[in-house]
């Protein structure tokens, strides 16, 4: 009950911190230099034509006539139209958000199981062979830009061994599968579509890979050092004289201890992961969101921005939210208010 | 005999070097017994004990023989070692307020114990722990075995421990600083318990403490440790009356006493030597205000003073007994069997 009431209060206050963010990337996005209906009709538009375009598309109003417009907007479902694709930007984000959605998490999905095991282990064999393999493992995470690394995964694996796909959601000849989240793979999986649900993926493996090798890196060596640290403690002492074996010790008890500045980073590298897709996403031409994000920054496309950043911002408070639920569901000690 | 401790030295690796904590301790604790183990920081007590209980840091050399029962646990593998942990032998920390994890129930970290080394179903775990805390003096136990331990008081935690310790019914339960950290109504309260469960049961204990109050109020015998020798053990009577040698008196001095006003309590002057630079002789010769020339080079060796009173100082040695100038840390193995 506590729990449900904490959820319901903490939802209610992401709605100020929506109109905030929506507040700031509005004026943001409409006082920066450039004229967008310049940028649609071209270098040879006639002043009259641009003048009669912006009139066209509101810009001749105060800003917070247009802001005003624009909240009313979201709230009937509009985001207005992209004027790059000439679409409902909804219906843009609706197409490109679920492949970036679905890349992310699988990558935070390999991070999680890769990064946390190994920086346990890296803890518990401290300064022996496991941990610097994994020291080593993690920096070269680290320290390779992805779009680099990418490149050389297509080269071993696309072109040279040719064991897995280079590009694209799915094969040429495979349909996706019926339309639920948008999740190739969830889609495919809930509908019983395995011949799709192979094909999406092995084409999230190489763009998944890349994307988490850096998350990996960060996350090995933050669950080690928060070990170590825990590992230190009487408690794990207690649990020793106890009788308990080595790894009950350190699954049991020193594990959930040591796991909580774990999910703080977890959730950070979440958003940034979902912001910052845009390079992997264009070595694997992957339809998502952050090409889009890109070519509508460059073209001043002001409603695809919004849309995107909003969409972003909600994410991010979103799982927020979640990480905050996860404390209080570990940590007794936390109380909800 | 319960618990029988033979010449175990102990060196753990500091810096990339190993230096000797503990030199050839022996003691031995029967059934229904207390002993306590007194001494300043950083005088190998705590050592002692982990080292009985095999939870020592990584790189740690650990010698000589630990017989619990007539079994020499000293030769088991750490995986047996971990079935007589929280079974035959279990220990209680200084410290309640860490010692417990903070994220799990109370009544989940006393059934770990039962979990590990019984065979109990789920309902005659549970139930057994309601009698443990029943046992240790806690109210309202079916309610206390769901909360955690932020919720209770430091007393509390430590009765808790206690019940943990006790859980699957231990031979030999070792005390590190139980009451250190409580404050002094609770001690109280803790060390009649600790007499109470000890009369119930007929297990050793072994109190390790600096507190020499403590001392008073539970132990039968006392071992006297300094810089990570045995120096003194006697029964608790004998050696607060008679103490025999320079650093159990200079200890015995430093206790205020009531109702005599001294202008200043008695104090032992220098410092502990470190491992590193421990003297060729006796260790406590520097600080020592008796101290003679044999001391300087000669380690004095276990002595029988009177009936169950032994003391390692040259001041009651057996004249006649020649002992080797080089002896060092190389004496005979009997050293404390005289």
């Amino acid at each position: 009950m506590d729990a449900l009431r904490y959820v319901f209060k903490r939802i209610l206050l992401m709605i100020p911190i929506l109109i905030g963010i929506s507040i700031l990337t509005f004026f943001i996005s409409n006082t920066i230099p450039g004229d967008p209906a310049r940028l649609i009709l071209g270098p040879k538009a006639t002043p009259d034509g641009i003048e009669e375009l912006r009139e066209e598309m509101g810009l001749n109003d105060p800003l917070y006539v247009q802001y005003g417009r624009y909240v009313n907007g979201i709230f009937h479902g509009d985001l207005g139209e992209s004027t790059y694709s000439q679409q409902p930007v909804i219906d843009d984000l609706e197409r490109y958000f679920p492949a970036t959605l679905e890349l992310t998490l699988f990558a935070m999905l390999i991070t999680v199981l890769i990064g946390i095991p190994f920086g346990v282990i890296s803890a518990s064999k401290k300064d022996k062979l496991p941990d610097q393999f994994t020291r080593v493992f993690a920096l070269l995470g680290v320290a390779m830009p992805a779009f680099w690394l990418g490149l050389l995964f297509l080269l071993l694996f696309y072109l040279k061994l040719g064991i897995l796909p280079g590009s694209g959601r799915l094969d040429n000849g495979v349909s996706p599968p019926d339309m639920i989240t948008g999740m190739y793979t969830v889609d495919a999986l809930l509908t019983g579509n395995m011949v799709a649900f192979k094909s999406a993926l092995i084409h999230l493996i190489l763009p998944g890979i890349t994307q988490a090798a850096v998350t990996i890196g960060m996350i090995t060596r933050m669950t080690r050092s928060s070990m170590l640290e825990v590992l230190q403690s009487d408690y794990i002492r207690t649990a020793q004289a106890k009788g308990g074996s080595e790894n009950r010790v350190l699954y049991g008890h020193a594990l959930r201890n040591g796991i909580m500045p774990v999910i703080t980073l977890l959730g950070m590298t979440f958003g940034h992961a979902l912001g910052g897709s845009v390079l992997v996403e264009s070595v694997f031409s992957w339809p998502g969101l952050g090409k889009y994000a890109v070519n509508a920054i460059t073209y001043l496309d002001f409603p695809a921005v919004m849309g995107v950043t909003l969409l972003i911002a909600l994410l991010f408070i979103t799982v927020n939210l979640i990480i905050d639920t996860m404390y209080h569901l570990i940590d007794p000690r936390l109380k909800y208010n | 005999m319960l618990l029988d401790v033979k010449d175990v030295s102990l060196s753990l690796k500091r810096e990339g070097k190993y230096s000797k904590i503990l030199d050839q301790v022996s003691f031995h604790v029967n059934n229904g017994e207390t002993v306590g183990i007194v001494g300043e920081s950083g005088c190998g007590k705590s050592m002692t004990a982990l080292s009985l209980m095999r939870l020592l840091p990584d790189k740690a050399k650990l010698d000589g023989e630990i017989r619990l029962e007539d079994e020499l646990i000293s030769s088991y593998s750490n995986r047996k070692m971990q079935k007589i942990r929280g079974n035959q032998a279990s220990m209680i920390f200084q410290d309640p307020l860490t010692s417990l994890n903070p994220l799990h129930t109370v009544g989940k970290q006393i059934e770990e114990s039962l979990l590990l080394h019984t065979s109990l179903s789920k309902q005659e775990r549970r139930k057994r722990v309601i009698k443990l805390l029943n046992d240790v003096g806690l109210p309202r136990a079916d309610e206390l075995i769901d909360e955690y331990p932020h919720q209770l008081s430091g007393g509390m935690r430590q009765r808790i421990m206690i019940a943990m310790a006790m859980a699957c019914e231990p031979k030999l339960l070792i005390c590190d600083e139980p009451t250190t950290a409580l404050d002094v109504t609770v001690q109280a309260q803790i060390l009649e318990l600790m007499n109470e469960l000890k009369e119930r049961t007929r297990m050793g204990i072994i109190m390790i403490t600096h507190d020499l109050g403590v001392v008073a109020e539970v132990c039968d015998r006392v071992i006297v440790m300094y810089a990570g020798k045995v120096v003194e053990t006697a029964p608790v009577e004998e050696l607060f009356e008679n103490p025999k040698h320079p650093y159990t008196k200079g200890l015995m001095q430093s206790i205020p006493k009531l109702g005599i006003r001294k202008q200043m309590l008695g104090s032992i002057a220098g410092t502990v030597p470190s491992p590193e630079n421990m003297p060729a002789g006796c260790r406590f010769a520097d600080r020592c205000s008796q101290a003679m020339d044999v001391c300087k080079t000669n380690v004095p060796q276990m002595t029988q003073v009177k009936k169950n009173h032994k003391t390692a100082c040259w001041l009651y040695e057996n004249k006649g007994v020649k002992k080797d100038a080089a002896a060092g840390s190389e004496q005979p193995k009997t050293a404390f069997y005289l």
